[in-house]
Order: C-alpha cells, then structure tokens, then sequence
C-alpha cells in the first residue's frame, strides 16, 4: 500500500491546524447539548468530517479520527442510557451491581476520550500527527493512502474544451 | 502493519476489560463499606441503644401483650427466626396498639407491629411476609446504617454514653418512619423472600399484601407512601410475586384462628 508523505508542522497552513483542532473541540459543545442523549456529538462529527475531509489529507485525518473514536464512546454511552431507561420503566430489570459497574465503565471511557481529545487537538493545532489506538493507522490509512483513482484523475484534465 | 493492528485491538480490549473490572470492584466497595459502617456499632451497644429506645416506645405507645393476638405473632415469629440460619440478635416481636398500617425495627431485633397492620391482613402469611422484611432490616444492619447516616457516628455514641435525651427522641422518630434508601428496602425485600420459602411460606404473600395496600389507597405513613407511589415498588411487587421457589416447596400453613386474632385487635 502506498500512502502520500506526510507535511511537516511548518508546511501545513494556520486556516488547515485549526479545522483539524475544531474536529476534536467540536465534539466537547455538541456533548453538552447532546446529554442525556449522547448522539449530537456524533451527527456533528459526521457534518464536520463531510464539510472538511476535501479541504486537505491532515484535516481528513484528524475529522476522521474523532469521528471514528466517537462511534464506540457513542455505543458505549448509548448502553448505559437505554440499560438505565429500561431499568427506571419496566417491572422487569434492576440496578445491578453489573448494571453499575458499567455506568463506571462508561463514565470513565468517557473522560478517558475527553483526555485524549484534549491531547489530540492540542498536537492538531500544532500542526502534529496524535494516532489514538487503533483509529489513528485507522484514519492514516484512508486519509494519505494513494488510491488508484487519484493518479487516474491527475493524468486526466479536469477542463476539456467543449468538442 | 497487521499484526500491530492486532495488538492495539487487544490493548484497548485489555484497557476496556481492566476498566469494568475496576468499575465493579468500585461498586463492590462502596455496598461494603455501608455494610462496614454499622459495624462501628458493636452489637453490645446496638443492644444499648435497643433498650433506650425500647423506654422510650413503651412510653408512647400502647402495647398488646399476653393475649390470642400476641402469641399469635409469636407463633409467626418463632416460625420465620428458626428459619434463619445463624442469627447474633435475640429477637423481641411486640404489637403496638395502633391503627397506622405500620411496622418498624429498632437496634437489637426488636420488631415492632402495629395493630393496624394486622387487621388489615388477612392471613397470618401476609404479617409473616412484614415481619421477614423487617428481619432483613435487621439482620443486614440497615438499622444502624441509617442512623450513623444520618445522625453521625459522634451522636449515637453521645447517646450510648448518656446524651442529651432529646436526641434519642429524634433518633427514635427517624427508626420509626422506617425510611430506608432504595438499595437496604431491597436488600431487605430479596432477604424476606429467602426467608419466608425456608419457613415453608408462601413468597406470593409479601406482594399479595403490598398489593393490598396499594390498591386500598390507604393512609399509611411516609414510608409506606414511598413505597406504593415510587415506581420502583411495582418492581418490588412484581419481585415477590415472580420469585421462584424450590421445586420440593410445600407452604404449611399457620394454625392460628386469623377472625379471632383480629376481632381481639379490635375490642382492644
């Protein structure tokens, strides 16, 4: 696989640090008018990564990796939710110790993301690479990877004449 | 490139495990040190604490004694403490002439049962089904529990050295309106539900009595009313009632005469 070089802090434009540090810092306002229900952070990544992922490979990559490390913080916050509706309106479920257990869980996978996104747009504005586990090569990878279609299109001009 | 892939899966895996993990032992914690708060109290001093409240009840309040009524409560009582595999409190079982719907535990396993109650049940099941309940108060201490919470370690051993007095009136007030937190009435509810099936009674009891009290909408006190309002007690309800006993279980009932008990209660 080959995948395009990557700029360096200096070569990379103000304008393109701060899209790709708005990527992570979006996420902590669309959280607190999301709560109780943690799924406004996620449209929100989704709208900012399709708004942004074109204007440039290191904005594509830090839109992606937040968006992609919110996908399993949203599942986990959403079990907690409808484990705990459940269990406030039907007959049927308790409050378990396991039930607990989890909401700890995900309180402090929750914060744990908070940390690392803190992390992760402080290195963006600087104009850094921050790979989170496992999302970060993810997000490399579908970022700065060389598509066939992308030397296709640069052998072929965009404007032809009209005959 | 794939093989880093793997690990990193399995690091977060290991991360996301190590963090349940720790939630629980976390949540175990916090239930045992409730558990280990009325442990400050030994069960010499509960027993203390018993008797100045037990003054203080017989003061107030009027009590049955030596009748049909009574030792049919002994009868249900003696039938659910012989149930109970150990206990360390020698238990004391007393009506209370009163026609609130009530029961409450002080320290020390005494139980008490108000008049009231008793009527409005209608076999001496339902009555075994509050007086498990009020067992399992005990025997898990939530007792103590609830009055270290709330009054302080520092006044309950003012009291148990001779305090002001008027704070033994208002530890007894709060013992009587039996409120409990959510997780001692079900504690005390899951511990009943045992207890009464190894007494050879029937579990459907306790939620056919609570049952009875919700749908009489009757005047019964804070706790009660907490109780029936709160939609976690239809889940209480719905508990004793789907409990499932052993496949060998035979309920034996009471011989006691419950008509005589009742109209006893009454002319009193």
């Amino acid at each position: 696989m080959e995948f395009y070089p990557l700029q360096q802090p200096d070569e990379i434009a103000e304008r393109e640090k701060e899209d790709a540090m708005g990527a992570y810092l979006m996420m902590f306002a669309a959280v607190a008018i999301g709560l109780p229900l943690p799924i406004i952070n996620l449209i929100a990544s989704i709208i900012y990564y399709f708004i942004n992922r074109k204007k440039s490979r290191f904005i594509h990559f830090h839109c992606l990796q937040a968006l992609l490390t919110q996908i399993p913080t949203t599942v986990i916050n959403w079990v907690a939710v409808i484990w705990g509706v459940t269990i406030l309106v039907s007959d049927q479920y308790e409050a378990t110790e396991i039930f607990w257990a989890y909401v700890v869980f995900a309180a402090v996978c929750t914060f744990l993301y908070f940390i690392v996104s803190i992390v992760a747009a402080y290195k963006a504005r600087q104009g850094k690479m921050y790979y989170f586990l496992v999302f970060g090569p993810w997000a490399y990878q579908i970022a700065y990877r060389v598509r066939p279609t992308d030397t296709m299109q640069s052998n072929e001009p965009l404007n032809k004449p009209p005959f | 490139m794939q093989s880093k892939t793997l690990r990193d899966i399995l690091v977060l895996l290991t991360i996301g495990a190590a963090l349940f993990a720790g939630g629980y032992f976390l949540v175990r914690e916090i239930s045992k040190s409730d558990y280990d708060l009325s442990y400050q109290v030994s069960l010499e001093q509960e027993e203390e604490l018993g008797n100045l409240f037990k003054d203080l009840i017989w003061d107030k309040y009027p009590t049955v004694k030596d009748n049909y009524a009574d030792s049919a409560l002994q009868q249900i009582a003696k039938r659910l403490v012989s149930a109970l595999d150990t206990t360390e409190y020698r238990y004391q079982f007393t009506i209370i002439k009163s026609k609130e719907v009530n029961a409450f535990t002080i320290p020390g396993g005494n139980i008490y049962v108000f008049s009231g109650l008793i009527e409005l049940a209608d076999s001496p099941e339902e009555v075994a089904a509050v007086l498990a309940h009020e067992i399992g108060h005990a025997e898990k201490r939530h007792v103590v529990t609830k009055l270290i919470n709330e009054m302080s370690m520092s006044a309950v051993v003012a009291v148990l050295s001779g305090g002001d007095p008027s704070v033994i009136t208002q530890m007894l007030q709060s013992v009587i309106s039996n409120r409990f937190s959510r997780e001692h009435e079900d504690e005390a509810d899951k511990f009943a539900l045992q207890l009464l099936e190894n007494a050879n009674i029937s579990p459907k009891n306790m939620a056919k009595f609570f049952q009875k009290m919700s749908d009489e909408n009757l005047d019964y006190n804070e706790d009660l009313e907490f109780m029936m309002t709160h939609p976690h007690n239809n889940k209480r309800i719905e508990r004793a009632r789907k409990y499932k006993t052993r496949n060998n279980f035979i309920a034996e009932p009471f011989t006691i005469d419950w008509e005589r008990v009742k109209k006893e209660l009454k002319s009193e």
